[in-house]
């Protein structure tokens, strides 16, 4: 017993102690969205990317039509709201129409693939990024980052973050109110929580079938053990 | 019933299977006090087992061209039906390698399984783990995530600073400037066919020792000095069918605890599959902090603590070799911790100084942990070092001449 | 099996056979759920191998076929097999029905084709064949022969294949003579773009290529 108690208690200490954060750029306190992980946040968030990101960033691993298993969509309605970008299949991945050579020359880099972002900058850091963009006038675009200073991606969020400057002067209000811009910003962290690691929804799926199958193995594989050791003294 | 028996036989003229089952099974006596240390053998055969059977699985899918395997991995991940399952198997088996084997090594401290006459039995499988290490950096350098790629560099680095031969050596094992195509493909091939063959050696090797000597026992004591009237151990029983169904108990405990893993948290918050690695590789940007997997952190810690070069590599070399030697740095007349409260002490040191380089390891490098890791160091070299002299004098309780429960 | 060597016997006798039953019985238990669990994880190593997304997205294949003359034709690759577009003129339509005698399934009957190629001229749209060009005797590729009197005298046109002599007419179905059983096999396909270009998308599940 106190064996497996010191066994629990290293594995916890890993966890605990294990994760390597990012101690990158971040001055600025990482915020853990509040948010609800489901196939509706997800949906709503894979549309809005697909309307209003799409247009620059890939994500090239995620199929169109594994939208349809995973999330319970017709090919109509993936066709209507996901594929947007001009020559878009629906057995191929979520390519950008935005030619990558041209989109360097305009921004100086690249529009990243953000299929797998969630797991290299992981959701915290997805949701505080897109709620802390401010106007700084010293910027080509006009937009600046406080978590990821210098940045070259213009605030496509502006109509719900409003345009607020470095220290947090409000220039020109939101059209949309702060319950839609949390709304937006968790549905989009959602989203991109589902195309970094899509098995979450098979697994979740299977798990308790697969976890109460070897419960039932184990305890008769006990009962079994037990039977036999009798003998032994 | 009786086609039965006479297939049986004509198979036994031919193949000696009922006598290698007795003598290894049936036949073979286990000391009957195994306890919770003594599953992870057999769990370690089975993460084998289960690596080389995901490795194939993964194999027929993935493309060790420098420009196509990191995007091969995410097919297997995105595209192959049931291929985030087996990349997952075999990412978890991997890190479950290292937790089964660091108990398994852990037992061997506790009572004295490396002890005469075991020598052969305990190099044997020190040496396995080190081939093992081996096996999962060149694997994990394959799927050319960001952190493959430059674990891979630093490593092949390190090569580099033995003398005379070392910038040599580099360049074969990297087969190119840098870690490039000529590298992943040489690494498939060392982590697909060369190591695994060795390993396989390796272990039926280690069994076979194993069956010369027997096993020892939580109590540390010899079970075949005190025999029965047949020959047999009294403190013995039959490996089969006792030790079969208690460590296929064991296997459904580890199962269990392994598909949760797989099925909840296959990252593992980073320590299975690292954040940076789901970055492609770019030979122009390192990541922020270029720490190992955890079961190789310790050592990485204790480079990092010497900061000349070259110390840092001996340190490091030496940390590692250390251990083959403690069969006869250990001169106690008692085997097992239950009956040495100072071992206990000096067990408890060494344990602690292995997590806390572990833990040091995994942080991002800072001048303060310089110390505590310093520390660490001194207390882990420093557990080889007096072993001799303590093992000599140390007061060790009666030891009883049959075991206990 | 037992270990207790001190015991009585006859107690042990009784003893054993309860303990015997039971032990069986968790046994086969066990072993039957152990066998089960394999057989069950066995399954999506298995799939794994199945042909798998990205080879699902290969499959299906757009061509464009607004540069082809009348007359004209095009080969390309489908699937790894060769895939044939003609462009008939209408005088290589009219020998369609000046063959029929010579035919094993002029009517088509065999389901080698989709249900809109169910005619005299395969296909969507009279003028353009869309076919597999894989002999169906044993897989060769048969040339494209559209000119009269080349293969024999009274070649009206059609396919000639070198590897056993079986020859098709100008819209793939097998002449009598000819080694090869069934008329060649037309994929799914559509016209899009207006028609200019013809996507394929699969095998009717029926049709044997070869």
């Amino acid at each position: 017993m106190l064996r497996i108690g010191l066994l629990a208690g290293a594995v916890i200490f890993a966890v605990v102690y294990g994760g390597v954060g990012y101690a990158n750029e971040v001055q600025v306190q990482v915020q853990a969205p509040k948010y609800q992980f489901n196939k509706k946040t997800i949906i709503r968030g894979g549309i809005f990317f697909a309307q209003h990101c799409l247009t620059c960033h890939s994500m090239k691993y995620i199929r169109y039509n594994r939208l349809a298993a995973d999330l319970g969509l017709d090919k109509k309605f993936i066709k209507r709201n996901f594929m947007t970008p001009a020559g878009a299949k629906y057995l191929r991945g979520m390519i950008t129409a935005m030619p990558p050579k041209l989109a360097a020359k305009w921004f100086g880099v690249t529009p990243p693939d953000l299929t797998l972002v969630a797991r290299y900058r992981g959701v915290d850091w997805i949701y505080t990024y897109l709620r802390s963009f401010y106007w700084d006038p010293g910027k080509s675009t006009g937009w600046n980052n406080h978590l990821f200073p210098g940045v070259a991606m213009p605030n496509v969020l502006f109509s719900y973050t409003g345009t607020i400057d470095g220290k947090g002067h409000v220039l020109k209000k939101a059209t949309y109110s702060p319950q839609e811009y949390d709304r937006i910003t968790t549905d989009l962290t959602a989203w991109m929580r589902y195309t970094s690691d899509p098995s979450i929804i098979v697994r979740k799926k299977i798990a308790p079938y697969v976890i109460g199958f070897l419960l039932i193995f184990t305890l008769f594989a006990y009962l079994m053990k037990r039977a036999y050791w009798r003998d032994v003294h | 019933m009786s086609n039965n028996r006479s297939f049986w036989v004509w198979i036994n003229e031919r193949l000696p299977i009922s006598g290698f089952l007795k003598a290894s099974m049936t036949e073979y006596y286990a000391p009957k006090n195994f306890n919770f240390w003594y599953f992870f053998g057999s769990l370690a055969l089975l993460v084998l087992v289960l690596q080389i059977f995901s490795g194939i699985f993964l194999l027929a899918h993935y493309y060790s061209h420098a420009n196509q395997a990191f995007d091969s991995v995410q097919g297997i991940m995105f595209d192959v039906k049931w291929g985030w399952l087996v990349r997952y198997i075999h990412a978890t088996g991997a890190s479950m390698f290292f937790l089964v084997i660091y108990l398994h090594i852990s037992r061997a401290y506790l009572y004295g399984s490396f002890r005469k006459p075991r020598e052969v039995l305990w190099i044997l499988g020190w040496i396995i783990y080190i081939v093992l290490m081996a096996e999962a950096y060149f694997g994990y350098v394959l799927p050319f995530g960001n952190m493959s790629y430059w674990g891979g560099e630093v490593i092949t680095a390190i090569i580099g600073s033995i003398p005379v031969v070392g910038d040599w050596l580099v360049s074969i094992v990297r087969g190119g400037p840098g870690l490039g195509g000529a590298t992943l493909t040489r690494f498939m091939a060392f982590h697909v066919v060369l190591i695994p063959l060795l390993l396989i050696v390796i272990v039926v090797v280690h069994l076979v020792a194993l069956h010369q000597v027997g096993s020892n026992n939580p109590d540390g004591i010899e079970i075949s000095k005190k025999l029965d009237a047949h020959g047999r151990p009294l403190d013995g029983i039959p490996f089969h069918p006792y030790y079969t169904v208690k460590d296929i108990y064991g296997i459904g405990v580890f199962l269990t605890i392994f598909a949760i893993i797989i099925l909840f948290a296959p990252t593992f918050h980073g320590l299975i599959l690292e954040y940076d690695n789901y970055i492609p590789a770019n030979p122009l940007q390192t990541p922020h902090d270029v720490t190992p997997a955890w079961y190789l952190s310790p050592y990485y810690a204790i480079l990092r603590s010497i900061p000349s070069k070259g110390l840092g590599i001996l340190t490091l070399g030496a940390s590692i070799m250390l251990p083959f030697f403690l069969p006869w740095l250990d001169r106690c007349p008692a085997k097992s911790v239950r009956y040495r409260p100072v071992y206990f002490a000096m067990l408890l040191a060494l344990a602690t100084s292995l997590l806390v380089l572990g833990w040091i390891g995994m942080q991002p490098a800072s001048p303060a942990l310089l110390p505590p890791a310093r520390i660490a160091l001194g207390v882990y070299i420093g557990f080889f070092i007096l072993l001799p002299i303590i093992s000599r004098f140390e007061p060790v309780r009666p030891v009883p001449d049959r075991v206990r429960s | 099996m037992s270990v207790k060597q001190d015991k009585d016997e006859k107690d042990s006798e009784v003893l054993d056979r309860k303990e015997l039953s039971k032990r069986r019985f968790l046994t086969a238990t066990t072993a039957a759920l152990g066998t089960a669990g394999i057989g069950v994880l066995a399954v999506p190593f298995v799939k794994s191998l199945e042909p798998d997304a990205a080879a699902a997205a290969a499959s299906v294949v757009t061509v464009d076929i607004s540069e082809i003359p009348p007359g004209g034709h095009l080969t390309t690759s489908w699937q790894q097999k060769p895939l044939i577009i003609v462009h008939r003129t209408p005088e290589m339509l009219a020998t369609l029905s000046q063959v029929t005698s010579q035919l094993k399934d002029p009517d088509n009957k065999v389901p080698q084709q989709p249900s809109y190629a169910q005619n005299i001229y395969r296909s969507r749209k009279p003028e353009w064949l869309i076919m597999m060009q894989v002999c169906t005797h044993l897989c060769c590729s048969p040339t494209y022969d559209p000119k009269k009197g080349t293969v024999s005298s009274t070649w009206l046109g059609g396919f000639f294949c070198a590897c056993h002599g079986s020859r098709y007419d100008l819209s793939g179905r097998v002449m009598s003579g000819s080694p090869a059983p069934e008329n060649m096999v037309v994929p799914e396909y559509t016209f899009i773009e207006g028609g200019k270009s013809i996507q394929v998308t699969g095998l009717d599940k029926k049709s044997k290529l070869c």
